[in-house]
């Protein structure tokens, strides 16, 4: 059986569901690359709703998130 | 070596699972009622008639079980520097939320944590109550995705992430050094009860593990069906599958959807309450459960919540909302119990409750 290797992501979390699922409609919609994700637990204690996506997408990101008004709580980088 | 990677990914929701499975058997032979070593709602419930805010006599008592899942969170989450004072996410939605979640559970006969020890004990009457819950959980996500929202919370003072878990201390001291000023069952429900530091002890355990893990039941199915995780999804597994085991070994497994211990045979408004309670609790972002865990590390919105699903126990015994359970009269005949008019009113209310609450919170079109 493959063994599923863990790969760096970027996670950006978000202050309400409502953040989470902007983001996933704007991505989408610029096609750019990422899925939702429960929030990992070393994030926070939290159980919300996260954007993963490849970390050279980060200032993409936080560039389009911010011209759409979607606020962001943080932004990390895990091996997931 | 992909199964050991699952098992290091869900090491800990398994474990509180099997844990929280363990502690109900142990609640049940220590003297809790049966199929309820653990009811969120119906101990809350419990907890508003030993403070006098309902007066049904068969369920007032103030349960040790609530005191330690807040105080074990509580404490889990300082240990942990997760302890995080935060509110003003929607307080007076929450509380509304709280009472007809609360109201949802009762007329189906228990939160979803007890749903699931009911199943564990064999009783085929709560399969319409977990239909139900899907349901509701579905209602809710089919919104979240519309972005629905009650708004983010912010810091705030320490004092006031510490509400709830004083409370609870408080009730602590008044249940041991004070105990004539609150009311006791003296036959039913209430009266049945495992010695408080039992009690106590297995709450600080659930407490402390759920902080860690997450344990939800609405979260578990939510993120089931919204993101393919199943993570939260086992924990409520692992509960149904370690109380079914239990109750096979001690012999109290009864496969059946009659006669079974302080349940229903309406089966629609068991479906129904729980849809009720589901949908809320996506809302809500939590199971009655997950809001007590959340007020033990500092969300002054869940607090909120709790005392919202407080009142709401007072109001349902206060107007005849609940369910009354099966019992068999004198002259042998099975009685169906159930809800009555009033209670399929609350329940008919709460959903346009929860209607009107999820339209108003929803984007408006230009945010859209």
């Amino acid at each position: 059986m493959a063994v599923r290797k863990k790969q760096l992501r970027l996670v950006v979390t978000f202050h309400t569901t409502a953040g989470a699922m902007a983001a996933e409609q704007l991505c989408r919609k610029l096609g750019l690359e990422g899925r939702l994700i429960s929030v990992p637990r070393s994030v926070t204690s939290d159980c919300g709703i996260a954007w993963s996506a490849p970390p050279d997408l980060r200032s993409t990101l936080e560039a389009r998130f911010q011209e759409a008004g979607i606020d962001t709580a943080g932004c990390y980088e895990l091996f997931l | 070596m992909k199964q050991q990677n699952w098992f290091r990914e869900h090491g800990v929701i398994l474990l509180t699972g099997v844990i929280v499975g363990i502690a109900a058997i142990v609640l049940t032979a220590c003297g809790n009622p049966k199929n309820m070593g653990f009811c969120i709602a119906c101990f809350e419930r419990d907890i508003a008639g030993a403070l006098g805010l309902h007066s049904a006599d068969k369920v007032q008592y103030v349960r040790p079980e609530i005191i330690g899942i807040v105080l074990g969170a509580l404490i889990a989450a300082a240990a942990a520097k997760e302890f995080r004072a935060k509110a003003g996410s929607s307080p007076a939605c929450r509380f509304v939320l709280g009472l007809f979640v609360m109201i949802g559970a009762l007329v189906f006969l228990g939160c979803p944590l007890r749903m699931v020890i009911r199943l564990g004990g064999g009783d085929l009457t709560a399969v319409a109550g977990l239909a139900g819950f899907i349901a509701g959980i579905l209602v809710g996500v089919f919104f979240l995705r519309r972005g629905f929202s009650l708004g983010r919370a912010y810091p705030v003072r320490q004092g006031e992430g510490m509400i709830l878990p004083g409370v609870m201390v408080v009730l602590l001291v008044l249940l041991v050094a004070v105990p004539g000023v609150l009311r006791f069952s003296e036959a039913g429900p209430g009266s049945m009860r495992a010695f408080w530091v039992i009690s106590l002890a297995a709450g600080l355990v659930v407490g402390v593990l759920a902080q860690r893990s997450r344990l939800c039941m609405a979260g578990g199915i939510r993120d089931a069906v919204m993101l393919q995780d199943f993570k939260l999804l086992s924990g409520f597994l692992a509960i149904w599958i370690t109380i079914t085991i239990g109750n096979l070994i001690i012999g109290n497994y009864n496969l059946s959807a009659v006669s079974q211990p302080i349940a229903h045979s309406q089966h629609l408004w068991s479906f129904l309450g729980m849809a009720l309670a589901g949908w809320g609790s996506i809302l809500l972002g939590g199971c009655p459960l997950r809001q007590l865990i959340l007020a033990g590390e500092g969300n002054g919105d869940s607090a909120v919540t709790v005392f919202g699903m407080i009142v709401g126990a007072a109001v349902a015994h206060n107007f005849g909302l609940a369910g009354a359970a099966d019992s068999v009269a004198e002259n042998g005949t099975y009685v169906v119990g159930g809800i009555g008019k009033a209670g399929m009113a609350a329940v008919v209310l709460g959903f346009v409750v929860l209607l009107v609450i999820t339209l108003t919170h929803l984007p408006r079109k230009e945010q859209a």
